[in-house]
């Protein structure tokens, strides 16, 4: 029973091989012992305590306004009804804002990833020169705040004629997306072993096949990471969205949201349905791809 | 093998031409390196050094002319009490958001590093509010803290502390602290995550071997776990502190930075400034202060990762 027990320990790194490593230290199974009921309780109670915003949001989402207006917010549901969903999906232009959204998540994350992991390749396996200087250059853009561009690429787009356009938001966010992606695929790149390399080049492979025939496929578990870690922020920036887009067939789902919750202010069941219309999608994609998201932040905190 | 690099060793009679070639790899490198460096040079360095200038005008962010005013616009700043209010705000903020979640997260690291069970599923639930968009967070707090329907007033009035029923996010004593609340229970998960990793890092030969020798459980806690998570702290308070100094989004969609001007930080008044009010050049010497402490505050977390990665 007690080694059973050491299945369920979290594996929060496993996502990248770099990372397992510091799994396989841990705690051997034997070293688990009986009990645990007290602090499992605690942190259960906690836990529930943390979500109760977003249950409240399912249950609030789920019943009539006049159901909600009797009874107050806290009390359980009397009836249940989902037109709060079709009113929200409706009203909310949701249709659009998720389709917009699809579409800039489906323009930039490929994209963002093959340059950025071009640039990781560059760095961590071949010899170039500067290569410090570049790697401080662009890890430096981890710490830039977004609004110290706006001006600037605002105008841009304007010369460019691409303002209230999502393609006005592919440049920006795959500028700001590379800090990120650079410093965990060159992470990882850099312990492929060399040897892999030496013997494709022996092979006669030049640098493209070995990148595009090697390095993608054996770093598979980093890129899916990043993209996944990159569609959530995509789908989630705001800040670019609300300067560049302005009219309402190009919004994104933030941006939507925010009209939306000016729009709802007074229909508190119909708010918390469009709300999580939103984050559906998102929370969905967080449950499915836990394992990777979790690893991935890790790993790119820790190693990198 | 035209543009090998890493067999200089092993053909140490090339010509000097070739063997510099060798040395620094040639072209290949930057054909990889370009498209990326591109795309980051325009979309993000020339804008930022494009703002440098603009913040030194007087320009509205509509007409084509504009003046160079050298200096004015940072002057200004100084006698701009919005500009005090957002950067003490800043402050207020950075500390809080850093602060809470830490203690917050290291604290349910030690618990979830223990003995409990279903970890998997309360680590998730702990993280949740992480990915979620932040307009969404602002929504969902907004919506909590409504003074009328709000769930928040209405758990108090339900146990009887009617009178501290407010509206939270509407008046300036209650207004700042009510936002940084969501702020902190969508920050405190990251944290979490790196100390259980780090956690889980420590040889368990340290804490037996302390055991045997007789130590106590604090003592075990501040000799073993605390030094082994030096490199978390560091990891973590650095990221923390780039990331607050970003706060817009949140501010913006619960309070948009009022009441009044009591929740404004650098973020939201910068961006009030450019879009409006049309004071693009103050707007971007404010962009350009924040900026600058960003930097300057997270240049020894760069210089690590940019040495430990390039070994």
């Amino acid at each position: 029973m007690t080694s059973l027990n050491a299945a369920s320990v979290p594996q929060p790194v496993a996502a990248l091989p770099d990372a397992t490593v510091a799994t396989q230290d841990r705690l051997p199974p034997v070293r688990r012992k009986k009990g645990g009921i007290g602090t499992t309780v605690v942190l259960a109670i906690g836990a529930l305590i943390w979500i109760s915003p977003l249950v409240l949001l399912i249950l609030t989402s789920v019943r009539p306004l006049s159901d909600f207006v009797a009874t107050g917010p806290l009390a359980w549901p009397k009836q249940f009804t989902w037109a709060n969903f079709s009113d929200a999906w409706r009203i909310g232009r949701f249709a659009t804002t998720y389709r917009n959204s699809t579409i800039l998540l489906i323009m930039k994350v490929p994209i963002g990833l093959l340059l950025s992991a071009m640039l990781a390749f560059a760095l961590s396996k071949l010899r170039m020169r500067f290569r410090r200087t570049i790697m401080f250059g662009v890890f430096l853009g981890l710490t830039i705040p977004i609004y110290i561009t706006i001006v600037p690429v605002f105008i841009m787009l304007r010369s460019f004629g691409i303002t209230d356009s999502l393609l006005g938001l592919v440049g920006p966010y795959l500028a700001f997306g590379i800090p990120f992606e650079v410093l965990v695929l060159q992470s990882f790149f850099r312990q492929l072993p060399d040897e892999l390399i030496e013997a494709a080049k022996i092979d006669g492979a030049g640098e493209w096949r070995i990148f595009f025939t090697l390095i993608l496929p054996l770093s598979t578990p980093a890129l899916a990471t990043v993209a996944i870690l990159d569609a959530v922020a995509t789908w989630n920036e705001f800040l670019f969205a609300l300067i560049v887009l302005n009219s309402d067939v190009n919004k994104t789902i933030p941006v939507g949201l925010l009209n939306f919750q000016g729009q709802f202010a007074n229909n508190n069941t119909g708010l918390a349905a469009g709300i999580l219309i939103a984050v559906v999608p998102i929370l969905l994609a967080y449950v499915i791809l836990q394992r990777w998201i979790v690893g991935g932040l890790t790993a790119g905190a820790t190693k990198g | 093998m035209a543009s090998s690099q890493a067999t200089v060793a092993r053909a140490p009679a090339l010509a000097g031409a070739r063997r510099r070639r060798r040395k620094h790899g040639g072209l290949t490198p930057w054909l990889f390196a370009l498209p990326a460096l591109a795309v980051y040079t325009v979309f993000l360095v020339y804008p930022a050094f494009t703002s440098l200038y603009f913040s030194l005008t007087d320009w509205d962010g509509l007409s084509p002319n504009y003046h160079v005013v050298g200096l004015d616009n940072y002057r200004a700043m100084v006698s701009d009490p919005v500009v005090v209010r957002a950067a003490i705000n800043n402050v207020i903020w950075t500390v809080v958001t850093i602060v809470v979640p830490v203690i917050l997260g290291l604290t349910l690291a030690l618990l979830l590093n223990g003995k409990a069970r279903g970890k998997p599923i309360l680590r998730m639930l702990f993280y949740t509010p992480g990915v979620l968009p932040l307009v969404s967070i602002a929504s969902i707090w907004g919506w909590l803290y409504n003074p009328n329907y709000g769930a928040v007033n209405a758990l108090l009035r339900d146990i009887g502390l009617d009178s501290l029923a407010q509206p939270w996010l509407g008046q300036n004593s209650t207004a700042l602290a009510a936002v940084m609340v969501p702020a902190i229970w969508l920050r405190t998960g990251f944290p979490m995550l790196l100390y259980l990793a780090a956690l889980q890092g420590i040889p368990h030969e340290q804490y037996e071997a302390a055991t045997v020798d007789g130590a106590t459980r604090s003592q075990r806690f501040w000799h073993i776990t605390m030094p082994n998570l030096k490199p978390a702290h560091y990891i973590v308070i650095a990221l923390s502190l780039i990331d607050s100094f970003k706060v817009f989004d949140l501010i913006y969609a619960t309070t948009y930075g009022g009441p009044g001007t009591t929740t404004q930080v650098m973020g939201t008044w910068m961006y009030f400034n450019v879009f409006q009010y049309y004071h693009a050049g103050y707007g971007t010497a404010i962009a350009v202060v924040i900026t600058i402490v960003a930097i300057a505050v997270s240049i020894p977390y760069v210089l690590s990762q940019t040495k430990e990665h390039d070994r």
